[in-house]
């Protein structure tokens, strides 16, 4: 294939006309741009460690943006890493950085254990449903970002827009879809994989699992104070179905309507959630 | 004496231009071939294939695109090579390529997997049964081991 261009559009209209089954999918190109130049510049925006352990869960937060180069090993975890150490006075102070490279070390490693397993259910479901009560296909008004909630309309426009979204983006819609939806977490995962410029099956699918309940003690869930909160008000502040929305209310009433035949076990004393514990958005 | 050919197989999970079979032997031919049945299978938008392509026009790689084992089979028959150069990766696909290059070329083609560097350097078997296991076991040596 051709490997001279004149400038970035000239490539993009040669990819448009040599992969026009991708562009079908979808047509649009991200911001973010390949290559190793590219990756260096965006490392050495890296901030402070802990800066990044105080806000990496806000949507606008300081996280790296780093997913598309380590996914494609256009820089390796090994010395992302040392540059994230080699900054901080103390290693320490890198060390919730660090620990969220080891995510996906991690994910990798039970990938090459298992590998198409990752495909499966690690363990069955927390959350009173069995396997087949939820849907095989991801339900359409989702994908063409027609759900009618603001917030997460926006998310999947930025996920088909920009191929990136925030983990924690990540994490609410991923509990929409399988928790508040019924969905199988394979059909969101496969949607994800088509237009995420990280796209990784280990760390994808898995971090879908976690959500999902499948590779973890209890499902994710979230509420809109949350939302609100980490977003910054950012689609809450003017949204129509404010103090009316689907994701209104405790923990506890998400857990109690969305998972009636779940083991009380399950969410422990008095049904605390996933996001009143220590573990508090820390995927 | 007769010294024996290689080419670099350069695949998506490792297109740095420091991948470490192009370190390896520096200025033998590579190749990177996009898997038509991975894109379509997977439903692979535009974007991915942008980024990618961007990646690969750094690197010292030809590009071309279709049945990934036969393209790069052809590939290193072309330049007189048995063996071939690859970067380790956990992807069963990829495993499943380099069987069928050796196996249709009837063990003439030689696959040789080169491994990168690992962010964890442990001889130990890791409990992966949660990450938190994982976590405890390696934390040390993953802040201590800065600079090497
Ligand atoms: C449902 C869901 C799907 C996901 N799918 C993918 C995917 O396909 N590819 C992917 O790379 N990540 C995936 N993640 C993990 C995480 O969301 C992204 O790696 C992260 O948001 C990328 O942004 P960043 O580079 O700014 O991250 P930072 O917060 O700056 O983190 C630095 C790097 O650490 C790694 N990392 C951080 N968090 C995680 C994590 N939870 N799991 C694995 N690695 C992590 C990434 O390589 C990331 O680039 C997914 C998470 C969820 C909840």
């Amino acid at each position: 294939m051709k490997r001279e261009f004149a400038d970035r559009d000239e490539l993009i209209a040669y990819l448009r006309e040599e992969f026009p089954e991708a562009a079908a999918v979808d047509d649009h190109v991200s911001g973010t741009r390949g290559g190793r130049k590219a990756a260096e510049e965006q490392l050495a925006k890296l901030g402070k460690g802990k800066d990044y352990e105080a806000s990496r869960n806000y949507v606008h937060g300081p996280v790296s943006r780093l997913s598309a180069y380590i996914r494609h090993g256009v820089l390796s975890l090994a010395e992302v890493r040392d540059y994230a150490v080699a900054k901080e006075r103390l290693p320490e102070d890198a060390e919730k950085f660090v620990n969220e490279l080891a995510w996906r070390d991690y994910w990798q490693r039970i990938y090459d254990d298992i590998g198409d397993g990752i495909w499966d259910d690690r363990e069955p479901y927390k959350t009173g449903w069995h396997t087949e009560r939820y849907a095989d296909e991801m339900p359409q008004d989702i994908v063409e970002a027609d759900t009618g909630l603001p917030c997460i309309d926006a998310f999947a426009r930025t996920l088909v827009e920009t191929g990136y979204l925030h983990n924690h983006v990540r994490m609410w819609f991923a509990a929409y879809v399988v928790h508040w939806r019924r969905v199988k977490w394979q059909a969101g995962a496969r949607w994800f994989l088509s237009h995420l410029i990280d796209g990784d099956p280990a760390s994808n699918n898995l971090s879908w699992q976690w959500v999902a309940s499948t590779f973890s003690a209890k499902p994710y869930v979230f509420n809109r104070e949350n939302l609100e909160k980490f977003t910054e008000g950012e689609y809450c502040k003017e949204c129509p179905l404010y103090g009316n929305c689907d994701f209104e209310g405790s923990y506890e009433r998400h857990q109690r309507r969305l998972f009636p035949d779940a083991d009380p076990a399950v969410f422990g004393d008095g049904r605390r959630g996933p996001g009143r514990g220590r573990g508090r958005g820390r995927r | 004496m007769t010294v024996e050919r290689t080419i670099v197989w350069v695949h998506g999970d490792d297109l740095s231009p420091n991948s470490p079979p192009l370190m390896a032997d520096s200025g033998v031919p590579a190749v990177f071939v996009f898997d038509d049945e991975l894109l379509r299978e997977w439903k692979i938008s535009l974007k991915r294939i942008v980024f990618m392509y961007e990646c690969l026009l750094e690197l010292p790689v030809i590009i071309r695109r279709g049945e990934v084992a036969a393209e790069v089979a052809a590939f290193a028959v072309g330049h007189g090579a048995t063996r071939i150069l690859t970067s380790r990766s956990p992807s069963p696909r990829l495993a499943a390529i380099a069987e069928q290059i050796a196996e249709s070329s009837g063990g003439r083609l030689r696959v040789e997997v080169v491994e990168r560097t690992p962010f964890v350097k442990t001889a130990r078997k890791l409990d992966l049964k949660r990450f938190t296991y994982y976590w405890n076991a390696v934390k040390n040596d993953v802040l201590g081991s800065q600079g090497e």
